[in-house]
C-alpha cells in the first residue's frame, strides 16, 4: 500500500487527482472507457446470445479493438484511482469483488480465443456453439458486475462498512 | 427599470427556491433520499443502463465511421432493443435520482448541458434511423458523408454526457433548497 501511495504521490498522479477538477475528470474518462467496452464487446456478447441474427461473426468482431482501447484507458485510470487512495480502495469490499469478476472476465477471455472463436468465425452469420453463448454470458455477467461494483465503491470505504470477509 | 427588474429576478428566485422546498418535502422525495436501497439501486440501474445506451450508440456509430465495414449496416438496428429497453431504464432512474435531491440537479447549469446533450444526441439518432440505418444501399458501401459527420457528432455528444453526469455529483450549488433558509 505504502509503494502504491509512493509511486502516486512520485509520479505527480496524487497531486493531480486530488486538485480541483483531477477526479472527476478521470472519473469522465473511466466512464467513457466502459462505454467502448460495453459498445464493443459487450455488443459482440449479445450477438454470440443471439441477438441480431444475420450480422456475421467475424465482421462484427472488428469492433473488438476499440473495446481493447477502452480497456486500457480504465486500467490507467483506474490505477490513477487507487494510488490516489489506496486505503480507500483495498479494503473495500466492492473493489475486491469488482477485480475478482475482472479476473473472470480475463480467464474468460483467454478460453474463448483459444477454444471458442475459430468455431464462431467458422459460423459466420449462422448460430453459434453453445460454448460461445456460455463465453458471451459468462462475459456480459462479469462486465455488468464490474460496473455495478464499480459504483458501489463509494458505499463501502473503509472504515464505515461491514462485510463478511472483512 | 433596472430596480423592477432586480425585483422581479428576486421574486421568481424566491419563487423556484420555495416550488424546491415543496418538491423535496413531498414523501416520495424524503423516502428516495432516506432510504438507502432506493437511492444507490437508482445510481446503479443508472450507470449500468448507461453504459448500454451508449454502447449501442458506440458500436452503431463506429460502423457509420468505417469501422467494421462487412456488418451489413440495417442490421445494426436489431441491437436497438437493447437501447430502448436501457433508454426506458436511464430515464427513470434518472427522474428517480432527480427526485431525491431536486435542488441539487435543478439549480445546476451542468445538469441541463446534460439534459441538451442527450437529447441532441437522440436526435441525430432519430435522423440516422430514417436515413442509412433503414438504406439497405448502405449494407455494403461506405455510409454518406453527412452520414458520418452526425455518428462523429454523437460519439461526442455522448462524452459529453457522459463527462456532465460525473461532474454531477461535484459541481453543484446546493444539496436541498430548504438549506438556503
Amino acid at each position: 500500500m505504502d509503494t502504491l501511495l509512493a509511486f502516486g504521490q512520485r509520479s505527480g498522479i496524487y497531486d493531480f487527482m486530488h486538485s480541483a477538477w483531477g477526479w472527476p475528470t478521470v472519473e469522465s474518462l473511466h466512464f467513457t472507457g466502459l462505454c467502448l467496452l460495453i459498445g464493443t464487446v459487450g455488443v459482440f456478447d449479445l450477438r454470440m446470445l443471439g441477438l441480431a441474427r444475420g450480422i456475421p461473426m467475424h465482421a462484427l468482431h472488428k469492433l473488438v479493438p476499440w473495446g481493447v482501447g477502452g480497456y486500457l484507458l480504465n486500467v490507467t485510470t483506474g490505477v490513477m484511482f487507487v494510488v490516489s487512495a489506496p486505503d480507500q480502495y483495498l479494503f473495500n469490499p466492492a473493489f475486491q469483488v469488482k477485480l475478482s469478476l475482472m479476473a473472470i472476465a480475463g480467464l474468460n477471455v483467454l478460453f474463448f480465443y483459444r477454444f471458442v472463436f475459430g468455431p464462431v468465425r467458422a459460423a459466420g452469420a449462422n448460430a453459434v456453439p453453445a460454448s460461445a453463448r456460455t463465453a458471451a454470458a459468462v462475459s456480459l455477467t462479469c462486465w455488468v458486475g464490474v460496473i455495478v461494483c464499480g459504483r458501489l465503491i463509494t458505499y463501502y470505504r473503509p472504515p464505515y462498512h461491514w462485510c463478511f470477509w472483512c | 427599470m433596472f430596480r423592477w427588474y432586480c425585483v422581479a429576478t428576486l421574486g421568481a428566485l424566491a419563487m423556484l427556491l420555495d416550488y424546491l422546498v415543496w418538491l423535496e418535502e413531498t414523501p416520495f422525495s424524503t423516502w428516495m433520499r432516506e432510504s438507502g436501497p432506493a437511492f444507490f439501486s437508482s445510481l446503479v440501474f443508472h450507470s449500468v443502463a448507461m453504459g448500454f445506451v451508449v454502447g449501442v450508440h458506440v458500436a452503431t456509430n463506429l460502423r457509420i465511421l468505417g469501422v467494421a465495414p462487412r456488418v451489413p449496416l440495417t442490421l445494426m438496428r436489431r441491437f436497438f432493443s437493447v437501447l430502448w429497453v436501457s433508454l426506458v431504464v436511464v430515464s427513470v432512474s434518472g427522474v428517480l435520482l432527480l427526485a431525491a435531491y431536486p435542488a441539487k440537479g435543478l439549480t445546476n447549469p451542468v445538469f441541463y448541458f446534460k439534459l441538451v446533450a442527450v437529447l441532441a444526441a437522440l436526435g441525430i439518432t432519430r435522423a440516422l434511423l430514417r436515413g442509412c440505418l433503414r438504406d439497405p444501399r448502405y449494407d455494403d458501401a461506405p455510409a454518406p458523408k453527412k452520414a458520418r459527420w452526425l455518428a462523429a457528432a454523437s460519439l461526442l455528444l455522448w462524452a459529453a454526457a457522459v463527462t456532465a453526469g460525473r461532474f454531477l455529483a461535484y459541481t453543484h450549488n446546493m444539496m436541498m433548497a430548504s438549506h438556503q433558509y
